[in-house]
Formats: structure tokens, sequence, C-alpha cells
């Protein structure tokens, strides 16, 4: 009998075996290792010299080049999902109107969300290119430009274009998850606001957005947590160059460790990149407990 | 005609011309793929450059196949995305199951941990995960790329199935039980069937996600042979000849499908997406 209580209690575990055994392997023992690397001497061969004393931190604080891609990394996250949220909401209320081809227009919206980074960042470099590209054709058959233009003139204008592709592949996520949100809300929500004479403002701050409210956070949070570690992009664009201008902390730590064989540094990069992550998360946790306690009262 | 039937027609006309935008935007670089794709190499760097191929070459994609082991790629795209889907659904369905039906201690704690790990997105973790594929021999291995993919994609796919287990009376599966059948019996021959839909939608967004990684591919994957598509088609990405035509062709072939997949569960995968968020 006691044996039986003890499988009773077992079980969900084992149930939930296999699925530890895979996280904790490929997860949790890279994780580790990566604080051990940032805290270690490596020599190029990649073998651990031991404990260095945060030399690693202290090399990389001591980079113009870390605080520059920090930066840039400040500013890719807000601008790709912050415009990525706006342009993806405002299509989705538009995707929620009645009209004819909406269906396909779904559909195509669905494009950027599918295709490989990879591809998508390839085909904008063929695009933006100023001596065949595709935008300087059609611009200059169209007659709206006489000469070619170089739209990538500095490291500034490259980080622009890799942002705009972060947004363009970004969107239909936000677009997506808020029209599964709106579809949820009961119609007759807009009825009474539509008697008592609310306007199209009126309605959307009082119904739309609160309802959308766990949508829209979904959707954000999975959306910061993607575009702060986003890697092909800019890889592909530029990666980082030129001068080191234009790189993210993804970016920036690839080309530490596999290009410069600074592992250790890299590591450090890491583990500031997981600092930053946490002190977002704990900020959030903060915010939306106290946004239960405001709605229990 | 009335004031308010004007302003009908107008909102009509800027919802239409907004629409009209939006999609010759999207569909922009899924129009220079398939032209460009289709365009003579002589062509991609000549002086009167035109929109549209001055002449067809549909042999380009035909070319492909034979100008780089292209087929190879498609083959290790397949193995390692159908793999990890496999591994992913093999390991998330039990995980699911009992987070959606037992009481058990530390149920609270495991859910966070699986949302946490979506932090540590491959990249940031390279430095670990090579170090980590270096002693179990799997660099440049089909398997460990496998084992990764399946491993990143846990969290989305736990979330997706709890979800879809969630939205489903246990009552089924208690009558189910009565009936003789045990906690697997009842799960293979009674939850399973009744959430295909959401097991489907995860399957497909797996595999999904594994065909179109890049970052782990690029690092642990050296040998051509065993590229996947998406680090392959950079043969035609060479230091001073880039073969625009065949690497758009070549992409054509890696998007067209998944698009196709993707569509067919978009609708399940927003509402799955933010559901599993809602129920905490």
């Amino acid at each position: 009998m006691k044996k039986h209580a003890i499988r009773k209690k077992a079980e969900p575990y084992l149930w939930m075996l296999p699925s530890l055994i895979l996280m904790a392997v490929m997860i949790a023992v890279p994780i580790v290792t990566v604080f051990q690397l940032s805290l270690s001497e490596i020599s190029r061969a990649g073998v651990i010299k031991g404990y260095n004393d945060f030399k690693n931190f202290k090399m990389i604080f001591a980079s113009p080049t870390f605080w520059h891609t920090l930066q840039n990394t400040l500013v890719w996250t807000v601008a790709v999902v912050g415009f990525s949220t706006l342009i993806g909401f405002v299509i989705a209320m538009v995707l929620n109107q009645e009209f004819v081809g909406r269906k396909l227009v779904r559909a195509i919206v669905v494009f950027p969300w599918a295709t490989s980074l990879i591809i998508q960042s390839v085909i904008w470099k063929y695009i933006i290119n100023a001596d065949y590209g595709s935008l300087n054709v059609i611009l200059s058959k169209l007659g709206l430009i006489k000469n070619y233009i170089n739209w990538t003139p500095d490291a500034n204008a490259y980080f622009a274009w890799e942002c705009w592709i972060g947004i363009f592949v970004t969107f239909p996520f936000v677009t997506f998850c808020v029209l599964s949100g709106l579809q949820s809300i009961d119609n007759t929500f807009y009825e009474a606001a539509d008697i008592d004479g609310a306007g199209f403002w009126q309605k959307l701050r009082m119904i739309t957005l609160p309802l959308l409210k766990p949508s829209l956070t979904v959707s954000t949070v999975l959306n910061i947590i993607y575009v702060f570690n986003s890697f092909p992009i800019i890889w592909t664009i530029t990666k980082g160059d030129p001068a080191d201008r234009t790189h993210t902390l993804a970016t920036y730590l690839y080309k530490l460790s596999f290009y410069n064989g600074k592992s250790g540094q890299a590591a450090a990069v890491s583990v500031i990149g997981f600092a930053i992550l946490c002190v977002c998360a704990g900020v959030y946790m903060i915010l939306s407990l106290r946004a239960e306690k405001e709605e229990e009262l | 005609m009335t004031r308010r039937k004007r302003k009908n027609i107008i909102k009509k006309f800027f919802l239409y011309l907004f629409v009209i935008v939006l999609c010759v935007v999207i569909l922009y670089p899924y129009f220079v793929m398939f032209t460009t794709a289709a365009k003579d190499r002589s062509e991609m760097y000549a002086l009167s450059m035109t929109i549209l191929p001055v002449k067809w070459k549909w042999s380009n994609f035909i070319e492909i196949w034979s100008a780089a082991p292209v087929l190879r790629y498609f083959l290790n795209s397949v193995i390692v995305a159908g793999g990890a889907t496999l591994v992913a659904i093999l390991c998330g369905i039990p995980a699911a199951y009992a987070m959606s039906r037992m009481q058990f201690k530390g149920k609270s704690v495991f859910l966070g941990l699986v949302i946490m790990s979506q932090m540590f997105a491959p990249v940031v973790l390279l430095v670990g995960i090579y170090k980590l594929m270096t002693t179990m021999h799997l660099v440049n291995s089909l398997l460990g790329l496998i084992l990764l993919n399946a491993a990143f994609n846990q969290a989305f796919a736990i979330w997706l199935l709890r979800g879809t287990f969630l939205s489903i009376s246990p009552e089924m599966e208690q009558a189910a039980k009565v009936d003789g059948c045990g906690t697997i019996g009842s799960l293979i021959r009674v939850l399973i069937p009744m959430s295909a839909p959401g097991i489907v939608t995860t399957l497909i967004f797996v595999f999904i996600n594994s065909w179109n990684e890049y970052t782990i591919a690029l690092t642990l994957m050296s040998t051509d042979t065993l590229k996947p598509i998406t680090v392959g088609i950079n043969v035609f990405y060479g230091f001073n000849m880039i073969q625009w035509q065949y690497l758009f062709a070549t992409s054509l072939f890696a998007t067209v499908p998944v698009i196709i997949l993707f569509l067919c569960i978009e609708k399940h995968l927003a509402a799955g997406l933010t559901a599993g968020g809602v129920k905490g």
C-alpha cells in the first residue's frame, strides 16, 4: 500500500522526465558553461585555465565597442518591438473589418512570419544594393529618381535598414495575436457603447485596449526576448561592420567567440545579456503584481 | 447621397488603399526573389537593369540541383526538422499531460522554468553549446542539431500542448479509465485523438522553427554535405561572385512549402500562444 502511494507521488515527475532531461542537457548545461567560461581564462585552443578575477568582464567594460553595441541593442529592441507592435496592432484592426479579399490579405500577412530570417535578410541585402539593387531599379523605372541612390552610405543607414527588416518580420506575430484577441471580444460591448454614443477613440480606449491586454502582453514579452537575441538579420546584412558600428550583443558575442577566438569575453557578453533580460523580467513581474493588487482593491 | 453614405464610401476607399499598399510592401521581397531567380546571370550586373527578366530563364530552377549539393541540403533540413519535431513532441506530450491533468509539488516552478528557458536563445548560449557538443562528439552531426532544436522548442511545444489539453474536459478520459483503460491507454485512445488539431499545430510549428533555424547550424556544421538548406545556400554567396539567381531560386524552394504549412496552422497558432499565456 505504501509502495503504491510513493508510485503515485512520483508519477507526475516520471511523465515530465524526458522533457526535463532534454532541457537540462541541451539548455541548462550550456547556461552553466557560459557562466563558468565568463569567469575563466581561456586559451585560444579553448582550454579553460582557471578563474581570472573578472578579467573578461573588465576587458569588455573597457571596450568602447561594447558600449556602442549596448546602445545599439537598446535602440534595436525598442525600435523593432515598438514599431512592430504599433504597426501590427493597426493592421489587425484593419483586418478585423469586413472587406472583399480579407482572407487573401490575412494569408499574405503570414508570409514574413513564416519565411526564414536568413532568406528574408538576403533578399533585402539584394534590394538595397546601391549598384544593382532592386529598389534603385524600380524607383528609376517609375521615374521617381534619376540616379541610383546609395541607400547605405554609413553605419547608421545600415542599422536603420536592419531595424526595418526586423520590423518587417516581427509585426505579423503581433497582428495575429491581436486578431485572436479581437475575435474573443463580445460584440455586445460595442453595441452598448454605440447606444451610449461612444466614438471610435472612446471605444478603442475603453473597450478594445483593456480587453486586448493579455494578447498584447504575450506578443510584447515574447518579441522583446526574440528581438533582443536576434542574430541572422544583422549578421547577414553587415556582420556588425562597418568598423563594428552595427553590432547588437548577439552578433558582437558571436564575432568575439568565433572570429576573434575570445570565448571568455564572449561568455561575459552573454552573461551581461542574461542580466539585462532578468532585470526586464523583474520589472515586468513587479508591474504585473502591482496591477493585480490594484484590481483587487 | 446622404452624408453618412458618403462618409462610408470614403472610409471604404481608404480601407482598400491601405490594404493594397500593405500587400504591395509585404509581397515586394517575394516578387524580387521570384523575378531575380528567373533572370540570366548576364542580366544581373547589366547597366540597364530591368524589373522583370528580359528573358525568363526557367532552367535556373533545374540548374541549382547540379550547381551545388542542394538536394543534400534539403534532405538534411528534412532530417533535422523532422527529427526535432519527433523528439520535441515525444517529450512534450507527457510533460504537458502531467501539467494539465495532475497536481504535484513544483508544478508552477517547472512552468516558470519552461517559460524562462525562452530567455536563453541559442545564440547567447552558443559558446556553451559549442563546448557541450564538442564533449559529446556532436559537432558536425545531424543528431546534435536534432536534439538542440528539440530542446529549444520544448517551451513552445509544452505551452501549446498544455493549452490544448486544458481546453478538453477530463471526463472522457475518466470514463475510459472506468472502462479499464490505464492512464497511458486513456491518453493515447482519448486525449491525443481529441486534441489532434492542437497537436498538429505544435508539430508544424516546431517543424518550421527547426527548418528555418540558422544560428546553431551555422556554428556547428562545417562539413558541406551535412549543412541544412539555410546554411547551405551560402555556397551561392562567395566572396567575389554572388550567384543571385541560384541563391533566390533555391530560397524559393525552401520558402514556399513552409509558407503553405504555416497557412494551415495560422488560426490555431495565434490563439494557442495567447491562450497558453492567459491560463498561466
